[in-house]
């Protein structure tokens, strides 16, 4: 039964996919940002299918406004070279794709497998005022208030961390080094000169 | 409705991608940033399918850690990327091989 | 009671304080103090065993059995440090401390310009501390002590002049043919442990006859219980008394001094395998088997060893070759049960053969260390004393009545005649052959020494008091011994040796000899009438004629019989069978075991090889250790296809 659910879900999950393997075989670097944004906008369609409006609209804005955007500036400032394949690759291309289609159809069969299967669960119809961001609020500042505090001091710690590490060290910030002021002796500091010695 | 059948497959393919993407990546290390990226989507996806296959908003509160942690393994995994190439002066994951036992 | 223990245990241990003293402090206080304190010590021992042989003997005190402290306590045993004086420890405490005496006395004058005076002397007396602890042992640990202790002062003693090869070569002989018999007496005691839980004689006695129909399993062949103890105690007691095919180190030790010879190598520590023996009556009465084989190992050691007495050109060995077949003689007669004959013939033969040795002895040193006896000849003259007292060993050896030996010998042989043991007939045979050879290798070498022409040039001196007072306190007993004792030691009710000889009432042959006694003179007289004593006379004549009147004939039969001369010189060849099949063999062994065990295998295969295989698997390891990330993440691909594969298929 072909509904219109179905036909954006195809569509979507279809351009997630493509764009996905975009990602990994696209040949330079920029294109493959761009193919990962538009991965993260199908995908979060596909979170829009499942109720989960907020987290959805949070992937666009922060994960594609913020971190793909940083991506892109970081892209930008390094001189990246041609994406050549790596020597050799081709003759082990066919495996690996061999192994990761075994995993994917492994996970596919444990996800699908009874114990885990949902089919038991009759999915209730949404009630028409659920409210998906009342719903996650309630219960992220309630029974999980100290790990999202937690996430705000990461977040912070990563600001700080990309900013420690990425800084230059400045020539001429002016700091003290107490070891050398200590050894420092009174030949360093004053010569004498005879009075009238040419040198 | 769809089944959620439908949408964990998708998740293990976009898995299945990012895995493969690390290891068939070309010389750029940038690339298996984006890698990891695509396997935190689908484990996204799969607690986003499941929160909602199961009434279960908990689901949709890791979902909201995962990103947050994944934007600041993104942050920092960029700045190093920077000093090493500030460093080394390219970013070619075939050079990178400094545990060589 | 307590008198006597503490009496006792004085005689146990003054010998060591001597050794102590003249070992530790024998440079400290010079060569007199040093023979003064351990002469004085011995002959306070002396005295004390008179004492505690008049109590126990002839005052019929009862027998000390006490415990001094323990030793080890393990578990369910308990081991002591424990003295049982009986009648039999007695009797031989009282022979050990009176030829350790005398050979202490004599040594003075032996020993009197060597270096190693003082050692000796400790060596000495600390060998009559281990024999005498051997002696009064009351069981097998502290029997063992004493056993090991011998066998430890019979090595350095042989091995007293180790700058000469031969002595070191003699005394390392000595010590690996013991450690031959060790292995027997070893396991003799693991099994009493086994069976009986206690190493105790009275215990282990008292268990005798319940257990004497008990078997076990030993090296994959039931055996009785008893037999296997008792062949077990034999093998120890084979390479103790030197028996075949053991005996291959008692011609070694004459390398020893000679005192040595005479005191251990004669008269005390090669019978400890025969006072084990009778000590252990009460077990070997019940295995017919271990008796049998003690009379035809016995039998054939007393036949094999006399004749090859006969062609030995050195006077020691002469005697020493004697000696084996002396303790041949004593093992027929444990064999044949007559635990009494044997330490009769132990007493006598203390005696006579001490008086031999050290009878050579004074014959070595007036002819400054010369032992060829072909080099000897008409010393008669020139030497009186000594020449009277090798005549008296020489008779009491070859059983000429009334002189002692032939009252031992004569009692041996009527035991093992009347006999009924399996094995008996062909061990009378034997020791009547032996009784035969023995006066022939005996006069030989007496003849040879004493009599004909005088060949050394030169004037030669008899020894001084020293020398000759030994002497002569030997050739008392060697004379009067055998007829004083063979009343109370065979035939009077209780027997000398009492309770401490257990012999079955079917075992008892003597008794019926017994009933012909009248008297040792009367034997003596009567012996006429018996063939081992026609077989001396003629033994004696013959050797006055090939040895004296017609030196030619010993050359002609030499050269007749020229192959049977070459087995008999080579000792029957025992010498080169060892040589061959167990030092070669061992050596053979030794070179494979180097070559392929030890260099192969442990050296190659498991030191060296565990190194190339941990390089191995490390050059093989750090393979994939090749530092690229798709690398680990293609592991961890494999890994996770693995583990969730394991979990989908469910192995």
């Amino acid at each position: 039964m072909i509904t219109p659910l179905y036909l954006i879900f195809y569509f979507f999950s279809a351009l997630a996919v493509f764009s996905g393997v975009m990602v990994i075989a696209s040949g330079s670097a920029m294109r493959s940002v761009l193919f990962l944004v538009l991965t993260f906008f199908s995908m979060s369609a596909l979170w829009l299918l499942l109720n989960a409006e907020f987290l959805a609209l949070i992937l666009v804005l922060v994960y594609v406004g913020a971190v793909m955007t940083l991506f892109l500036f970081v892209l930008m400032m390094l001189r990246t070279s041609a994406m050549r394949w790596r020597e050799g690759l081709a003759r082990y291309l066919p495996w690996i794709g061999l192994l990761v289609l075994m995993l994917i159809g492994v996970l596919a069969m444990i996800l699908t497998k009874e114990p885990v299967s949902l089919i038991m669960f009759r999915v209730l119809p949404v009630a028409a005022d659920y409210n998906n961001l009342a719903d996650l609020g309630s219960v992220l500042y309630t029974s999980y208030v100290y790990p999202f505090e937690l996430a705000a001091v990461i977040l912070l710690m990563a600001m700080v961390a990309a900013i420690a590490l990425t800084r230059t060290p400045a020539a001429f910030s002016k700091t003290q080094n107490p070891h050398q002021q200590m050894a420092v002796k009174v030949r360093d500091r004053l010569k004498l000169i005879k009075d009238g010695d040419t040198q | 409705m769809i089944p959620e059948s439908y949408f964990l497959f998708v998740s293990a393919l976009l898995f299945g991608l990012g895995v493969a993407g690390i290891i068939i990546n070309r010389k750029n290390l940038i690339t298996v940033l984006m890698s990891i990226e695509l396997i935190l989507l689908s484990v996204n996806t799969n607690f986003i399918t499941f929160s909602y296959f199961l009434h279960n908003t908990v689901g949709q509160v890791f979902v909201f850690f995962i990103l947050t942690v994944a934007a600041a393994e993104a942050a920092i995994g960029l700045a190093i990327l920077v000093i090493l190439f500030r460093e080394r002066g390219n970013i070619e994951v075939d050079q990178l091989n400094t545990l060589r036992g | 009671m307590d008198n006597l223990l503490s009496i006792t245990i004085a005689v146990m241990l003054l010998p060591l304080a001597g050794a102590i003293v003249a070992g530790l402090f024998g440079k400290l206080i010079g060569r007199t103090a040093t023979h003064s304190v351990t002469i004085a010590l011995m002959g306070i021992v002396f005295l004390l065993s008179i004492y505690l042989c008049n109590q126990i003997i002839l005052k019929g005190h009862p027998a000390i059995d006490a415990t001094l402290y323990h030793w080890v306590a393990s578990g369910p045993f308990q081991w002591d440090v424990a003295i049982l004086l009986d009648r039999l420890s007695a009797v031989m405490l009282l022979v050990v401390s009176f030829v350790s005496l005398v050979v202490h006395i004599y040594s003075v004058a032996y020993m009197h310009d060597d270096p190693g005076y003082e050692r000796f002397f400790s060596y000495v007396s600390l060998f009559t501390f281990a024999m005498i602890t051997l002696v009064l042992a009351n069981n097998f640990l502290l029997l063992f002590f004493g056993w090991e202790g011998v066998g430890l002062v019979s090595y350095l003693l042989i091995g007293f002049w180790f700058q000469k090869d031969a002595a070191t070569a003699g005394g390392l002989k000595a010590f690996i043919a013991n450690r031959v018999g060790d292995v027997g007496f070893i396991l003799a005691m693991a099994v009493i442990l086994m069976v009986f839980h206690s190493f105790h004689y009275s215990d282990v006695f008292a268990a005798v006859p319940a257990m004497s129909n008990q078997t076990m399993l030993f090296g994959g062949h039931v055996c009785s219980v008893i037999t296997l103890i008792c062949i077990l105690l034999l093998i120890g007691a084979m390479g103790k008394s030197a028996q075949l095919p053991l005996h291959v180190w008692l011609p070694e030790s004459m390398e020893g001094p000679t005192p040595i010879s005479a005191l251990i190598h004669a008269a005390t520590m090669v019978t400890a395998g025969i006072y084990m023996i009778a000590r252990m009556s009460p077990l070997f009465e019940y295995s017919e088997v271990a008796l049998s084989l003690i009379l035809v190992i016995g039998a054939t050691t007393c036949l094999l060893m006399g004749l090859v007495a006969v062609v030995q050109h050195d006077i020691k060995r002469v005697i020493a070759y004697s000696t084996l077949s002396q303790l041949g003689y004593m093992m027929v007669a444990l064999g044949a049960s007559a635990y009494d004959a044997a330490i009769f013939h132990l007493i006598t033969h203390a005696f006579f053969k001490a008086l031999l040795f050290l009878s050579a002895g004074s014959v070595i040193i007036a002819l400054h260390h010369e032992q060829d006896m072909r080099r000897m000849g008409g010393l008669a003259r020139s030497m009186p004393i000594t020449y009277l007292t090798f005549a008296i060993g020489a008779l009491a050896l070859a059983a000429i009545p009334p002189f002692s030996g032939f009252y031992s010998k004569d009692m041996i042989i009527e035991a093992v005649h009347l006999s009924t043991t399996s094995g008996a007939h062909y061990a009378y045979l034997c020791v009547l052959a032996g009784a035969f050879l023995t006066p022939l290798y005996i006069f030989r070498a007496f003849f040879l020494i004493f009599h004909g022409k005088k060949k050394i040039h030169g004037p030669i001196y008899e020894n001084g008091w020293t020398t000759l007072i030994p002497l002569i306190a030997l050739a008392i007993p060697s004379v009067m011994i055998g007829g004083v004792l063979i009343y109370p030691m065979l035939f009077s009710t209780p027997h000398l040796l009492g309770d401490s000889i257990f012999v079955l009432p079917a075992h008892q042959w003597l008794l019926s000899a017994s009933a012909s006694y009248h008297g040792a003179l009367s034997m003596a007289m009567t012996a006429k009438a018996s063939t081992p004593f026609w077989l001396a006379l003629i033994a004696i004549a013959i050797s006055w004629i090939v040895n004296v009147q017609h030196a030619s004939i010993g050359d002609h039969l030499k050269s007749v019989f020229h192959r049977t001369y070459a087995v008999l010189v080579a000792g029957f060849g025992f010498d080169r069978f060892n040589e061959c099949v167990w030092v070669r063999g061992a050596r053979a062994l030794g070179a494979f075991f180097y070559q392929v065990a030890d260099l192969k295998m442990i050296d190659g295969f498991f030191v060296n090889g565990s190194g190339r295989l941990i390089r191995f698997i490390s050059n093989t390891g750090r393979l994939l250790q090749t530092g690229f990330i798709y690398h680990y993440a293609l592991v961890m691909v494999i890994a996770l296809l693995f583990f969730v594969g394991r979990f989908l298929l469910g192995f």
